[in-house]
């Protein structure tokens, strides 16, 4: 304290000593100036470092002084930093101060010059300086080398974000020097005719190899470049603490964040420091370091974890005492004794922490989805009863420890599985029952739900089943049905019975479920009533039963489309008349059934209600197949018998049918519906369900439709595909049918009638020998011509001779024609015996006799034979062959003539008539007497049959014909 | 990424495989001719690029147009292929091994600017590779003749001092490294072609006489096609 005394005056003496001195002379120099101004290059920092002395300081003489410092670059006049360096001067002290260049030094000369004064700040008035020192320069371009082209900073960390300036000295006088960054070409600025400088803003990391910052001349291949070190920024470490498990280590942890992202060789590093104990400890990780606790008893730690890298320094301090941060570890050798079906007993050992300290010990047991939590002081080891467990129940049991005279931490649990003991079931099973009758036998199939895990308290071994009947004339029977059934079918002896049935598991038996088979059928006859599902299932209610009822029940298939089908039921209370059945497997557009059952004092079960619906209805996806009958020209019936509405997705409340036609009319009855394809049809409804057969009427004969039916329900009606096409028939097809069916019978009857009538037909209507009497020739020629004609007897006739009939060629003679025709009669009999006159005489052409002469369709043709031409006529004018002709004819007129053999016809004696054609004979035959010719029975055309001029056209009537001519 | 993996996996462990039948404990094959082809197939696989150069070349950022074109071989780094060729066959396995030797040197040095585990792997791999080819080097000297001789190494032109000056600056050696793995592969394709022409001239193998001379007599005298198959296959005239 003296000592700074003295030193105090004699500053302040020698400051006045100073002040006087100013005052009396200021163009003196201060005589503590700067001298010896040395300045030296650190290209690794870029940094210039100035060391200088003050003189004429006294021994033990201290200032304060002030060193303004002027820095200029490339020319002393280009001032680039000045600085004030304010220090305490010692007598033959060297003063050192730094400086660093955000340019490269080496990228231009610097010069350095100072000047000082006395630090007066206490002392008003102006700063006396020095005299400024002479220029230092410092240029770091003379030593670096021979080579052409250089760039700095070489090798510089920088952190991520930060501004750094990059440049190349050439030496080769180069200008066309292009530099890049990581390949892209950077855009620098000249600073002096060799010298180019960039500026990088912002730089960003890209590995952690560094950054290639390069730069090459035009030509050649003289490739200079520096690696810019780009470090992130070095973060604090959060999260610090330090811990002890053993009291022997403490174990310090702190989450170093994010990564700087460089070399190993210039990653950060931490140090952990202990102020009390003044030790230190390089951690080698990044994120935790162990520090022996002193074997003395310190409390008291104060640690200062300090992260450092080249260009940053982050600390964090913790302090505390070593009790407080008692980590212990996990509890070990979880044991479970005495393990009953409710209770069980847990003990551990904990790792000692001294045996001043107490651990605070956490058990916690899950089981049947339920925690339950206890505290339990421990010193060494730890011990907990559970008590009211469920019987046959697998427990997790779990401890963790902490210190119990002040928390810090919960230790790791450790954790234990144990299962408790079984124990006999606790309810009964759950039972029903479907009855049926076979063979006049009542048999009971039984259901149960197997019991629930806490009902069942183990395993269940077996159900057994004792039947009593109720009238006492059998014996009881008991089985025994293993477990896991479900159910059996029981043949029972009598219907009335009761039947009881238990589980059984290894320990005991549970309580009897009771059921009471009665020989009276339940109440079938209840009418089914609708109920519509929910999301959250069934709604059913029923009335409440004035007798008094034990329960009730609901029973319900869950498959009721296919068999067996799974059959469900719900036991509900006495007082309940509502429930809501619910089930995983209930289906959108399925009917289920339900049936609910009062269960009497006696357990009898009797039906009370029948319920039907759909957890949701659906639309009809399929639409009935239908049958078409009973088509007419104005209606058709339609039928769909076969079609259930039992079995389908919704309720159905009728049909709708669609009838499509051209003409677009609806009568009636139906009106009008637009389809999903805009095609317009008339609709019939039909309410009724169970009405499945309708008449479409009001139709138009020979037209075409199209018909569908379809159900509606609730929910839509089914699918307008697949219309039917049906035509109508013609009105009058079935009045023509009506008519020709009987004239075709009675056409079939007569030519029946007439087959086997044909004898007696023949012999009225064309008998072999033809009566003349029934000719109508002769009563044409009767009424027309000769009303004096008659009938020749045949018996006046005497046949005497053939009469020839010759055609001229070329003539075509109409019957009543004579002239044309030349008779030539050949008398059969001697002259002599001719009648000397000449009679009437009727020619009859019968072809019945000769078929020939049929075909020629010509009454006195002389047939020709095949092969002769008809100039061939002529020779039968001669008499040998005449003769032979007739021969040859006779001969077959008396017998059968075969068909083309025949050369003349056969004339039947005739009557002589009245003629004077025998003149025109060129030979003298005897005359023939004047013939009548019979023809052919036949209808002559009145156009035809012309009344003759002249009572001898008898003959005119009979017509020559070629072979192949014929009248039209 | 894993397809480049498994490039770079495979083919050491195929090297693997054939160290298996070195003399990695001592023991060598006395056939010349299989350790000959294992050298072959050693050499083919330690020229690939894929097994150092290009590992290395992404790892430092050289992959930028402009720059690496730059990453070609120092002529005089590595002896050429006609340099080798000139040697006689145990002066070809006394220069291997010592130039082997400096690249096991370098590839320690590089190691030290490669942060990546994966790319440190790389190359250890790479070094496993020539210490095996070393050994299989080893044991084929074994079998030449006149192998109980000690002679220096032999002068193989400019390439018989590889070791360049190392540079200060990153910057620089990165550029050198580079250049140095270029000219590693390219000598050991070369490498793999002598052994090839050692395989087709196995009477040359019997040979005693220094081969120096022979090529060198050989190459001055000017040979037609034909000539320089039989001088190929070691059939020139003493």
């Amino acid at each position: 304290m003296a000592l700074f005394s003295v030193s105090q005056t004699a500053f302040l003496l020698a400051f006045l000593s100073l002040r006087t001195y100013q005052s009396e002379g200021l163009s003196e120099p201060l005589p503590w100036a700067p001298e010896s101004l040395k300045v030296s290059v650190n290209t690794t920092c870029q940094c210039l470092h100035l060391q200088w002395t003050v003189h004429n300081l006294a021994h033990h003489q201290e200032f304060r002084m002030v060193f303004q410092i002027e820095i200029s670059r490339i020319k002393t006049s280009n001032v680039i930093w000045v600085e004030n360096y304010t220090t305490t001067v010692k007598w033959n002290q060297v003063l050192h101060w730094s400086w660093e260049s955000k340019l490269p030094l080496e990228c231009a000369k610097h010069f350095i010059r100072m000047r000082s004064a006395v630090d007066a700040a206490k002392t008003p008035g102006p700063r006396v300086w020095s005299s400024w020192s002479s220029w230092e320069e410092a240029d770091v371009q003379n030593s670096l080398g021979q080579d052409p082209l250089f760039i700095f900073p070489k090798d510089k960390l920088v952190e991520e974000g930060s501004n750094v300036t990059i440049c190349y000295v050439s030496k080769s006088h180069q200008n066309n020097i292009s530099c890049y960054l990581e390949g892209v070409r950077m855009q620098g600025e000249q600073l002096d005719p060799n010298v180019s400088v960039f500026n990088l803003n912002h730089v960003a990391f890209i590995r952690e190899t560094g950054t290639n910052i390069y730069c090459k001349p035009g030509q050649g291949d003289g490739i200079k470049g520096t690696v810019l070190f780009v470090s992130k920024v070095l973060q604090e470490p959060k999260d610090f603490s330090c811990e002890t498990q053993d009291f022997m280590t403490l174990n310090c942890t702190w989450d170093p964040g994010s990564d700087t992202g460089l070399l190993k060789q210039l990653s950060q590093s931490y140090t952990l420091f202990e102020s009390f104990s003044g030790k230190k400890t390089l951690c080698k990780p990044k994120s935790w370091c162990l520090w022996q606790v002193a074997p003395e008893s310190q409390d008291m730690y104060n640690f200062t974890l300090t992260a450092e890298n080249y260009l940053r320094k982050r600390s964090v301090h913790l302090l505390f005492n070593l009790t407080h941060r008692v980590h212990p570890m996990a509890p070990f050798n979880i044991l479970f004794k005495n393990v009953s079906a409710t209770s069980a007993t847990m003990t551990w050992k904990v790792h000692s922490i001294g045996k001043y300290y107490t651990l605070l010990c956490q058990v916690e047991l899950y089981g049947e989805g339920k925690v339950t939590q206890h505290n339990v002081s421990v010193k060494v080891d730890g011990a907990h009863l559970f008590s009211g467990l469920e019987p046959d129940t697998e427990y997790l049991a779990q401890v963790r420890c902490a210190n119990g005279d002040y928390f810090w931490k919960w230790s790791e649990w450790t954790h234990q599985n144990f299962t408790t003991a079984e124990a006999a079931p606790s309810e009964a099973p759950d039972v029903w029952r479907n009855v049926k009758t076979v063979q006049g036998r009542c048999v009971v199939t039984l259901f149960w739900k197997p019991l629930s895990k806490p009902q069942a308290h183990g395993k269940i071994l077996f159900y057994n089943i004792v039947i009593e009947y109720l009238d006492r004339t059998s014996v009881s029977e008991v089985l025994s049905i293993p477990a896991p059934a479900s159910g059996t079918e029981l043949p029972l002896n009598q219907c009335s019975s009761q039947i009881r049935i238990t589980a059984s598991n290894s320990v005991g038996t549970s309580p009897a479920s009771v059921l009471v088979v009665s020989r009276e059928p339940g109440n079938e006859e209840v009418e089914e009533e609708r109920v519509k599902g929910t999301e959250d299932g069934f709604p059913l209610s029923w009335n409440p039963q004035p007798r008094h009822v034990t329960g009730y029940l609901v029973e319900w298939c869950e498959q009721p489309r296919d068999p067996p089908c799974d059959l469900q039921w719900k036991n509900l209370g006495p007082n309940v008349t509502s429930t809501v059945v619910s089930s995983d497997a209930f289906r959108p557009g399925v009917r289920y059934n339900f049936r609910i059952y009062g269960i009497s004092t006696e357990r009898v079960p009797y039906l009370l209600a029948r319920k039907t619906g759909y957890s949701q209805e659906l639309a009809p996806s399929d639409n009935p197949q239908v049958v078409m009958t009973n088509l007419t020209s104005h209606s058709f019936t339609l039928s769909w018998k076969n079609y259930s509405t039992e079995s389908q997705t919704s309720f159905i409340q009728g049909y709708h049918v669609y009838l499509k036609s051209k003409a677009g009319r609806c009568h009636s009855g139906s009106e009008k519906a637009v389809l999903s394809d805009d095609v317009v049809c008339c609709k019939y409804k039909i309410d009724n369900p169970e009405q499945k057969t309708f008449v479409v009427e009001n139709l138009q004969p020979e037209s075409f439709y199209e018909f569908l039916v379809t159900p509606y329900t609730s929910v839509g009606e089914g699918p307008h595909d697949a219309f039917a096409k049906v035509t109508t028939p013609d009105e009058y097809s079935p009045t023509l049918i009506r008519i020709l069916l009987p004239t075709v019978f009675c056409i079939l009857l007569i030519m029946i009638t007439c087959y086997l009538k044909s004898q007696w037909m023949k012999e009225k209507c064309y008998p072999d020998i033809p009566d003349p009497y029934k000719s109508s020739v002769l009563s044409l020629i009767k009424s027309k011509e000769n009303p004096h004609l008659t009938i020749m007897n045949i018996k006046d006739c005497v046949p005497d001779s053939i009469e020839v009939l010759n055609k001229q060629e070329g003539t075509r003679k109409s019957l009543t024609e004579t002239e044309s025709t030349k008779p030539t009669y050949l008398y059969l009999l001697p002259t002599e015996k001719r009648y000397s006159s000449p009679g009437p005489c009727i020619c009859f052409e019968n072809f019945t006799y000769n078929q020939a002469a049929s075909d020629s369709a010509s009454c006195g043709h002389v047939p020709v034979p095949p092969k002769a031409p008809p100039s061939q006529l002529g020779l039968l004018t001669s008499p040998e062959n005449l003769l032979k002709a007739l021969e040859k004819n006779y001969m077959n007129s008396l017998g059968e003539i075969p068909a083309g053999e025949t050369s003349l016809n056969y004339v039947s004696q005739l009557a002589s008539p009245m003629s004077g054609d025998m003149s025109n004979l060129p030979t003298n035959p005897p005359e023939p007497a004047l013939c009548s010719e019979y023809k052919m029975q036949m209808a002559i055309p009145l156009g035809l049959a012309s009344p003759p001029s002249s009572g001898s056209s008898s003959l005119s009537s009979i017509t020559l014909l070629d072979e192949g001519e014929h009248y039209h | 990424m894993r397809a480049q993996l498994m490039w770079r996996t495979l083919p050491s462990l195929v090297l693997g495989l054939l160290f298996l039948s070195t003399p990695v404990m001592g023991s060598c094959l006395d056939k010349d001719q299989e350790l000959l082809r294992q050298l072959q197939k050693q050499a083919d696989i330690m020229q690939r690029t894929s097994m150092l150069l290009n590992p290395y070349i992404q790892s430092q950022g050289l992959d930028k147009d402009g720059l690496k074109e730059h990453c070609r071989e120092r002529p005089g780094t590595f002896p050429s292929k006609e340099a080798l060729q000139r040697l006689s066959r145990q002066e070809l396995l006394r220069a291997l091994n010592t130039m082997l030797d400096h690249v096991l040197h370098r590839l320690m040095a590089l190691q030290q600017d490669i942060p990546k585990a994966q790319d440190l792997e790389t190359v250890n791999r790479a070094k496993q590779n020539i210490r095996g080819f070393k050994n299989n080097i080893h044991c084929m000297a074994q079998l030449l003749p006149g192998s109980s001789e000690r002679t220096e190494p032999p002068p193989i032109g400019p390439g018989t001092s590889p070791s360049p000056t190392p540079t200060p600056d990153t910057f620089q050696r990165r550029l050198e490294g580079c250049r140095f793995l270029h000219g590693y592969h390219r000598f050991m394709h070369s490498v793999g072609q002598v052994f090839r022409e050692w395989a087709e001239s196995p009477s040359r193998s019997r040979r005693h006489s220094p081969r120096r001379g022979l090529w060198k007599g050989a190459r001055r005298v000017p040979l037609s096609r034909g000539n320089k198959r039989l001088l190929l296959r070691g059939q020139l005239p003493r």
